[in-house]
């Protein structure tokens, strides 16, 4: 064995090295679950000596997952792990700098100095990870460098190096209007007929090719209903223009932009145009050795197309919504690319189809585009530049290939087109006729989809390797009917793909929507149906239904109908982008395509009819004498084809919309907001209390912080008591057991779960409510948040034979869409008390103090841009200080649709609410003996009623008990600690230092107890009380009063004619419950729980280690289902 | 293989005064380009020589050529079909022999006493085959020129086996298809401008040729499509020799030639004083 760290005999090591595939193939979780602590650190020293060494980048990156793997799902579940340390405050700053080499360095140094412990495995599993795809990825850009009829694209450093230039075909001017002509490149998108199981990432590819193995079909589509016939979906145009600039446009996203330097092309976040810039980059017009030059882009133009001149770039989608899962954006870029190389000569054809050669590089330069641009998918994704239905395989590397000696495989697959004589043209035409396509109206990023298929990969976890082995069988049985023009065996094997190995592989492939849907489908269609089939990363968007022809036309209607009718069900529970459609299909068989428009061969020389739409607007304001000679040629020719050509029918009343949009009047948008505010119960006093308070600068984003010299320590060993199994003898847990369920049997203890938020980092800001998102599969069914704690509240309720009070606490946000979602599921067959808390609390948003937008933009750490882009910064910066003067500062934000101009005001409100809105006191009716709340996050999936905490939380006799947790590198934005000698949770905003929360051992979990006498007395309230609805309204505000306000800046958008937006930072203002605990009159106590416990699920990113490290286990075990 | 006839292409219709500009060649001499290019082939003894031009520019073109009118024989291109068609108005004077061929716009300097076209005729001799002088050019030059691609003849440093012609690549062909080992990154062997064919070039160029005379035809014949058919055909070889040629047709390229020329030949010590004292009472004096 070659370097492994000296004598050690390591047997990861040995699986990574051998020659022996069965051994290679090992998976590291069978070793590591049977291995001891001590055998784990052994093997991680060893790793990480052999990553180090290793000359080869796939046995190093196998290593660093190995790394990852070990720190995150076995050490800490280890026996004899610490779970308490720190990560240090350094380590972590590498990691946000991507510096992840220093940052392990770091973490294994404070490992060796303070020993190992669960706060740094994750660090180090975190460093591992992201090194592990931080090599992958640079590899990958290598290997794109590298391809050949790529690498000179790197070598131009200067204009005058650059050796392409534009066709002369494209300098004829139309004899009759003037215009340049315009070559337009018409692409299809790729369906992938069978799922592949995500084999086409380049990893798996360049690592085992073997396995990387794509059906894939070049499909034209169109929307049913729209009565048009199915056409290739992307269109790329190119022409000269008589100005020496690039001017690119997106229909489809209605933006346009004049580019003049260099550095714009590549800036890619700037606006939408980035597939655009990409493809400039990708083809050698603006070689990527160009970027960071200094250099000018007029030179390089004159050099491109002559003095004075420069070119146009303009894409356009037709009618494909986003999430197609039809790759319409890599197809896109493909066909921009596509279209720039025949403009520059790199295709030979100027018109018609590209030759193999040509599309290859075309697919190569477009994954180089993705790179860039910052995205990628697989290499599949190009698929429509080539025609009809052809097979993509992974390639052996071989000597003369650049990756041959670095990777086993090549970075661009082969494709074998099927022709007619492998797939009949009856076949093609049954396909046609069975498949139902459709696009669910889900749009979710399937980024880390892709990155969870690589880990799986490189891990060779049991199930999901056998699951891998199953799809390459299915794929090939699927070529097989295809060929036998079996189209009912194809159906029954995509469904059994589906069902199998793709959700062994990746359980989040599915979902609840996808699953109402197959089931109806099923249902009505019975053996009619032949089988689902899912498209591209994930279901819900696009989706197959395959059918018996006969029956195909009622299977599109109905489709669409069941599809709407799920949708409306679960419209608040998944993220939709859109209403379902179903489309019409058609197989494209001759995949890219070029012509040349020009009057001279009857094709007018104009950019498709949306182009105008969205430039010309523009030009009509400016003064005609003004415009460019061929903006006012084109014009009229415009002018002329709007009148003749059926394709621009319409148009006039399009641009009139344009000119002339139509919006709310300011008064309707007015009494829309008041309304909105009544209802939800606003309360000015508190308002204007708050905006004093913030004009007379007591509160504000430097008010935030606690003062700099505020003193913040670590709790000490007897500030916290644990409540962790290791902590308790079994005769001490079986007392406490019995004490709980003594008190539970009473009727002492209700469940208060606070679900008013919406859950913006959850699902990105989709309007989705996650308390109601099916986000898993429980006990064999998907689950939604709610469910599981009603779920883990009935089980406690059956042990101890009292049905527990559950309370939802919900807002204006979230309110109706809860109700209405338990009504449907009949509150999921909850036996005990089930009260929704509806928020009485809402914000109105403020016009900032120019002090706080000073204090966000100058004093608070910001990413510095380049020169132009910090100019351009610091210009909106000026007029929007100079908006919230002239707008009055701390006024009312009323200018925009009501739901912009509202917040939510943060947890802090949502148990005075229970006193507010009766709740409490009815649950106080019913339950006399009623004596403790358990408040929890709606994401706090393993905490429950627990009989031994209650136990617990009874015999510390606190008025607040706060459940903490070990602290791991994840867990940010507070903690427990000594704040000037008190004992509290401190929240993040609150910090004075970043790095005070590394030096604090526990995070908070935001559950707790609450006493419900002991807190009344701290409202000036009692039971009797609560009937008395003013008093309790004074009570709360008072006590309110005292709560410290955060005021947060947040950036909301204001739309207005057709699509534009502008965006204006507003003043909100939050307060947290946490903060509670600062309080002196209220007795407040804390326990260390266990991490399974009190772990709060923020990220749907952090689903798949849940589901793998066992805590969805755990929580099922927890749960009693219905 | 003996060759004694050459061909010199000079009909392209926006480069026709190209031969008749007058420069001061080595020997102190004033000449016209195509006098200089007539002498550069009878160095390499060549007697009999066979212009392309344009209809109509015989006599202005034997007027320049001066004393070796009379070895000159002059054919006018009669339709602007393209290079390769040019060439090909020369099949019944070249005869089914080999011949050297030049471009009129061109000048070409060598290093040494022996005249490129002498070098290139004696190597195509010796080699008994094609040979075209070629010259390791920058990418960014390849718009300009025709390129090859092919491998080094064992033990020779500056003869190649030439595989693939292509005429004004991008640079994405030439990364795929002309790159040549030994040569620097970004760089590729173009064409010089002068060449040794075999017979079998016209041959090639006969079936280019035919069908532009069908009606409603566009385009013309290149040679490097007709020269990338020969590398298929039989043994052509690239000669890679450090020499000088100058466009004359291109921004300053007269000048260039000229200083070239006058840095070469006998009034070398007087030019370059000359040049020492523009400089420094136009440039040195002003810093």
């Amino acid at each position: 064995m070659r370097a492994s760290g000296g004598s050690v005999q390591s047997k990861l090591v040995e699986i990574i090295l051998s020659p022996d595939a069965e051994v290679r193939n090992r998976s590291v979780d069978a070793f590591a679950r049977a291995a001891s602590l001590a055998e784990l650190h052994a093997e991680c020293a060893a790793l990480d000596t052999f990553r180090r060494q290793s000359p080869n980048l796939y046995e190093r990156v196998r290593a660093l997952f190995f790394l990852y793997a070990i720190h995150r799902f076995h050490l800490p579940f280890k026996p004899g792990l610490p779970s308490t340390g720190f990560v240090p405050f350094d380590g972590y700053t590498f990691l946000l700098n991507r510096r992840f080499e220093e940052a392990i360095d770091v973490f294994l140094r404070a490992e060796a100095v303070h020993g190992p412990g669960e706060a740094l495995s994750s660090a180090l599993a975190e460093a591992y990870h992201s090194l592990g795809f931080q090599t992958l990825a640079d590899q990958v850009r290598r290997s794109v460098r590298s391809v050949s009829g790529n690498q000179w694209m790197f070598r131009i450093g200067h204009p005058a190096d650059q050796p392409l230039r534009i066709r002369p075909e494209l300098f004829r001017r139309s004899a009759s209007s003037g215009l340049f002509p315009i070559l337009q490149e018409t692409t299809p998108v790729r369906m992938d007929l069978s799922h592949s199981a995500w084999s086409d990432i380049f990893f798996l590819g360049m690592d085992y090719p073997e396995a990387a193995r794509v059906l894939n079909v070049s499909i034209d589509l169109s929307i049913r209903g729209d009565g048009a016939q199915p056409r290739p979906p992307v269109e790329a145009y190119f022409r000269v223009i008589d100005e020496p600039l690039v001017r690119l446009a997106s229909v489809d996203l209605g933006v346009t932009a004049d580019i003049t330097g260099l550095p714009e092309v590549f800036d890619f976040a700037r606006d939408y145009l980035g597939l655009l810039k990409a493809a400039l980059i990708a083809s050698g017009i603006v070689p990527p050795g160009l970027e960071g030059s200094e250099q000018s882009l007029g030179d390089l133009l004159a050099r491109l197309v002559g003095p004075d001149h420069g070119i146009e770039l303009v894409s356009s989608v037709n009618n494909i919504p986003k999430g197609s899962r039809l790759a319409v954006s890599t197809n896109l870029l493909a066909a921009l690319i596509a279209v720039c190389m025949r403009a520059t000569g790199q295709a030979r054809s100027l018109e018609g189809p590209l030759a193999e050669h040509e599309r290859r590089l075309v697919a190569a330069r477009a994954i180089l585009g993705e790179w860039l641009a910052g995205s990628g998918g697989g290499w599949q994704d190009s698929g429509g530049v080539w025609p009809g239905v052809k097979l993509i395989e992974g390639v052996a590397a071989s000597d003369g290939d650049p990756e041959y000696g670095v990777s086993r495989g090549r970075l661009l697959p082969d494709h074998t087109i099927l022709g007619t004589d492998a797939v009949s043209s009856e076949t093609r035409q049954n396909l046609q006729d069975s498949l139902v396509l459709v696009h669910g109206g889900m749009a979710q990023n399937v980024g880390p989809i892709l990155e969870m298929v690589t880990e799986k990969y490189l891990l060779r976890s049991e199930a999901e390797w056998a699951g891998r082995a199953e799809a390459c069988r299915i794929l090939d049985q699927i070529v097989g009917d295809l060929q036998r023009g079996d189209i009912r065996a194809i159906g029954a094997a995509t469904m059994r793909n589906f069902a199998g190995p793709l959700q062994t592989i990746i359980p989040w492939a599915s979902n609840l929507y996808t699953e109402m849907l197959i089931e109806r489908a099923r249902v009505e269609f019975g053996a009619d149906f032949w089988g689902f089939w899912m498209l591209g990363g994930m279901s819900g968007g696009g989706m197959g239904f395959i059918f018996d022809p006969g029956v195909k036309l009622r299977a599109q209607d109905r489709m669409q109908e069941i599809m709407c009718d799920a949708k409306s069900r679960l419209d608040k529970a998944l993220p939709f982008a859109m209403d379902p459609v179903v489309y019409d299909f058609a197989i494209n068989e001759r995949g890219t395509w070029a012509q040349l428009l020009s009057d001279e061969n009857s094709a007018p020389p104009l950019m498709p009819p949306g182009y105008y739409a969205i430039t010309l607007p523009a030009l009509i304001r400016r003064d005609r004498r003004n415009l460019p000679e061929l903006q006012r040629a084109e014009m009229s020719r415009f002018g002329l084809a709007c009148r003749t050509e059926p394709a621009f029918a319409g148009m006039v009343p399009t641009l009139f919309d344009r000119l002339l949009p139509r919006g709310e009047t300011d008064a309707e948008q007015n009494s829309g907001l008041e309304r909105t505010l009544a209802d939800f119960g606003f309360d000015r006093l508190q308002h204007e209390q708050i905006r004093g308070d913030l004009r007379a600068g007591r509160i504000g984003l430097a008010q935030n912080h606690l003062p700099i010299a505020a003193d913040i320590r670590d709790v000490e060993p007897d500030d916290v008591r644990h409540v962790t199994p290791e902590t308790l003898s079994p005769a001490e847990l079986e007392a406490l057991q019995q004490i709980g369920m003594d008190a539970l049997a009473d009727g002492t203890v209700a469940v208060v779960t606070l679900a008013g938020g919406i859950g913006s980092r959850w699902t990105q800001g989709a309007g989705v409510v996650k308390a109601l998102h099916p986000f898993a599969k429980l006990g064999g069914r998907h689950r939604s948040f709610i469910e599981v704690h009603l779920a883990k509240s009935r089980r406690i309720s059956r042990l101890a034979g009292t049905p527990i009070p559950h309370v939802i606490t919900t807002s204006y946000l979230t309110h109706a869409p809860i109700e209405q979602y338990l009504a449907w599921a009949e509150n999921y067959g909850y036996e005990g008390p089930l009260m929704l808390s509806p928020g009485r609390n809402i914000g109105l948003r403020m016009v900032p103090m120019t002090r706080d937008l000073r204090f966000a933009w100058e004093e608070m750490p910001q990413q510095l841009l380049d020169e132009q882009a910090q100019k351009m910064r610091d210009s909106l910066h000026a007029a929007l200080l100079e908006w919230a003067r002239q707008t009055g500062e701390g006024s009312d934000y009323t200018d925009n649709v009501p739901m912009q101009c509202l917040h939510p005001v943060g947890h802090w409100f949502e148990v005075p609410n229970l006193l507010k809105n009766g709740v409490l006191a009815r649950l106080l009716e019913a339950r006399p003996n009623l004596q403790y709340l358990m408040v929890h996050n709606v994401d706090a999936l393993g905490t429950d009623v627990d009989p031994v905490t209650l136990a617990v939380v009874m015999q510390t006799g606190g008025a607040m008990t706060a459940e903490v947790i070990a602290r791991v590198i994840e867990d940010r934005g507070g903690g427990l600690a000594r704040v000037d000698g008190r004992l509290r949770l401190l929240e993040g905003l609150a910090m004075p230092r970043e790095e005070d929360e590394f030096g604090l051992s526990y995070y908070n979990s935001n559950t707790s107890w609450l006493h419900i006498d002991r807190l009344l007395t701290v409202f000036g309230l009692t039971r009797a009380d609560l009937a008395n609805a003013e008093k309790v309204a004074i009570a709360v505000r008072a006590l309110g009063a005292r709560m410290p306000t955060y005021i947060t800046l947040k950036d909301v958008k204001k739309r207005w004619g057709h699509g534009q937006e502008d965006v204006f930072p507003v003043a909100q203002f939050e307060k947290l419950w946490g903060d509670m605990t600062a309080l002196p009159e209220l007795d407040s106590r804390f326990l260390v729980v266990p991490r399974r416990r009190g772990q709060n699920l923020k990220d749907q990113a952090q689903l798949d280690g849940w589901l793998r490290d066992g805590s969805a286990a755990f929580v099922d075990a927890l749960c009693a289902w219905q | 293989m003996k060759i004694s006839k050459a061909v010199i292409t000079a009909a392209g219709r926006n480069q026709r005064t190209l031969p008749l500009q007058t420069l001061i060649d080595r020997d102190g001499v004033q000449k016209s380009v195509l006098a200089i290019i007539a002498e550069e082939v009878l160095r390499a003894h060549i007697e009999e020589i066979c212009v392309v031009v344009c209809p109509g520019d015989e006599s202005a073109y034997a007027d320049a050529v001066g004393e070796h009118a009379t070895r000159l024989t002059f054919i006018p291109q009669p339709e602007p079909f393209g290079y390769g068609h040019a060439l090909y108005c020369t099949r019944d004077f070249v005869g089914g022999e080999p011949f050297l061929h030049l471009v009129g716009d061109h000048l070409y300097v060598s290093r040494s006493q022996l005249g490129c076209a002498e070098q290139l005729v004696e190597v195509a001799q010796n080699e008994a085959c094609a040979v075209s002088a070629v010259q390791a050019s920058r990418e960014s030059l390849l718009p300009y020129y025709g390129a090859v691609g092919g491998q080094r003849v064992p033990g020779r440093q500056d003869l190649y086996a030439i595989q693939d012609v292509i005429e004004k690549p991008t640079p994405t062909e030439a990364e795929q298809r002309l790159l040549v080992p030994g040569l620097r990154a970004g760089h590729y062997l173009c064409f010089f401008g002068m060449h040794v064919l075999t017979p079998t070039v016209m041959e090639i160029l006969g079936r280019h040729v035919a069908p532009l005379r069908t009606p409603g035809a566009h385009g013309g014949a290149t040679l490097a499509l007709a020269l990338a058919e020969l590398a298929s055909r039989e043994r052509y070889l690239a000669l890679e020799r450090p020499w000088w040629r100058y466009d004359v047709g291109v921004k300053y390229g007269l000048l260039s030639a000229q200083l070239s020329l006058a840095l070469s030949g006998a009034d070398r010590d007087q030019v370059l004083a000359q040049l020492l004292e523009l400089l420094a009472l136009r440039e040195l004096q002003h810093a």
